[in-house]
């Protein structure tokens, strides 16, 4: 098991493009199970990306099915995913996300509703899969990180889409 | 430290800000957390102010006095020790929109509903929008839903009353999704 820091904004990692992963090597798989770690460490996240722990390489994990919202609804488990990309997006929705790497805020952002999405996984076999609610959500949050958007990038208005978290 | 909370309200025009903050720079005091605004055509400004070198409010209500000749009403409210920390409050954030036709009654009945429920409301906002003739009747209310409530359950709560005061009443999940 390995626990990486969960980088914070504005460290410059977190606003880069990252690269496709050309070998599925032993590196690779060590970055999906670190993701893993370090996203079931965090306790109340349901995803995480490469360029949160410092890996500008386009993997990322995300898993709804422990979450209070999540399980809810249909969901896929967990997802471990290499060079993911959307194929199809479909519907709009408003959302309040929330992020670790931008801990102090939370904001507004429109999302599709349903989307298709296309990566290879841990065992290298490419997968499609269609998915809706907040596994959909979660996916296209953790996609924006690996070409270094943050929901931020996403607000339309300061003044009435992004919201100071309750002081602790 | 003790800590004041500082309540001025009056008419609005432009300085109103400058003028109190200016006094209170003068004397040496913090602002810890303030929230000011417009209702009506009275500015209102509550403030939770400390000053290392004052203990009681005899120390310093005549600072305010210059105020007071300016015809803003000035309050001070001296806190209980821990009373300037917010209280973590436990659950999910949930906003209930209500709007219609104005009545007697809707605030307090919607309000009701939660606090016969000891639900804790966080926030709230009221106006008047819409022409003379027509005015409509808006509140924001944002309240903080304990571990085992549910949004839905709010729903129903609401459902009876919206039917009572013929308002539209929404209510949605405030949680921020964590990811």
């Amino acid at each position: 098991m390995s626990v990486q820091e969960v980088l914070v904004y504005p460290d410059p990692r977190l606003k880069e493009v990252c690269a496709p992963i050309g070998n599925f090597d032993q590196s690779a798989q060590q970055l999906l199970q670190n993701l893993v770690d370090t996203m079931v460490d965090s306790g109340h996240s349901v995803g995480i990306a490469a360029p949160q722990i410092g890996d500008l390489r386009r993997a990322a994990v995300v898993d709804v099915s422990k979450s209070k919202l999540g399980k809810k609804q249909e969901n896929h488990g967990l997802l471990q995913m290499v060079n993911p990309k959307i194929m199809e997006k479909e519907g709009s929705q408003i959302v309040r996300e929330g992020c670790m790497s931008v801990p102090d805020y939370t904001g507004n952002v429109i999302r599709s509703e349903s989307i298709v999405v296309q990566f290879i996984d841990q065992n290298q076999q490419l997968q499609v899969i269609r998915t809706e609610g907040f596994e959909a959500i979660a996916i296209q949050h953790e996609l924006d990180h690996l070409d270094g958007l943050l929901f931020l990038d996403r607000v339309s208005s300061l003044k009435t889409d992004l919201f100071r978290r309750k002081q602790k | 430290m003790q800590h004041f909370a500082l309540t001025i309200i009056g008419r609005d025009r432009p300085g109103i800000v400058s003028q109190v903050t200016e006094i209170l720079f003068q004397g040496g005091f913090n602002i810890a957390d303030s929230s000011c605004s417009i209702l009506g055509g009275q500015f209102s400004m509550i403030l939770i102010i400390s000053n290392p070198a004052i203990s009681t409010k005899e120390d310093f209500c005549d600072t305010f006095k210059p105020l007071e000749e300016k015809n803003l009403s000035v309050y001070i409210r001296t806190l209980k020790p821990g009373g300037e920390i917010r209280t973590e409050l436990e659950g999910d954030l949930c906003m209930i929109s209500v709007y219609g036709a104005d009545k007697p009654g809707i605030v307090y009945q919607v309000a009701r509903e939660l606090g016969e429920r000891n639900i804790n409301i966080t926030d709230l906002n009221t106006k008047l929008i819409g022409d003379k003739g027509s005015p409509v009747y808006v509140m924001m209310l944002e309240a903080m839903l304990p571990e085992d409530t549910e949004v839905e359950e709010v729903e129903t709560w609401m459902q009876e009353l919206k039917q009572k005061l013929q308002v539209d009443i929404s209510v949605r999940s405030l949680v921020a999704m964590e990811l």
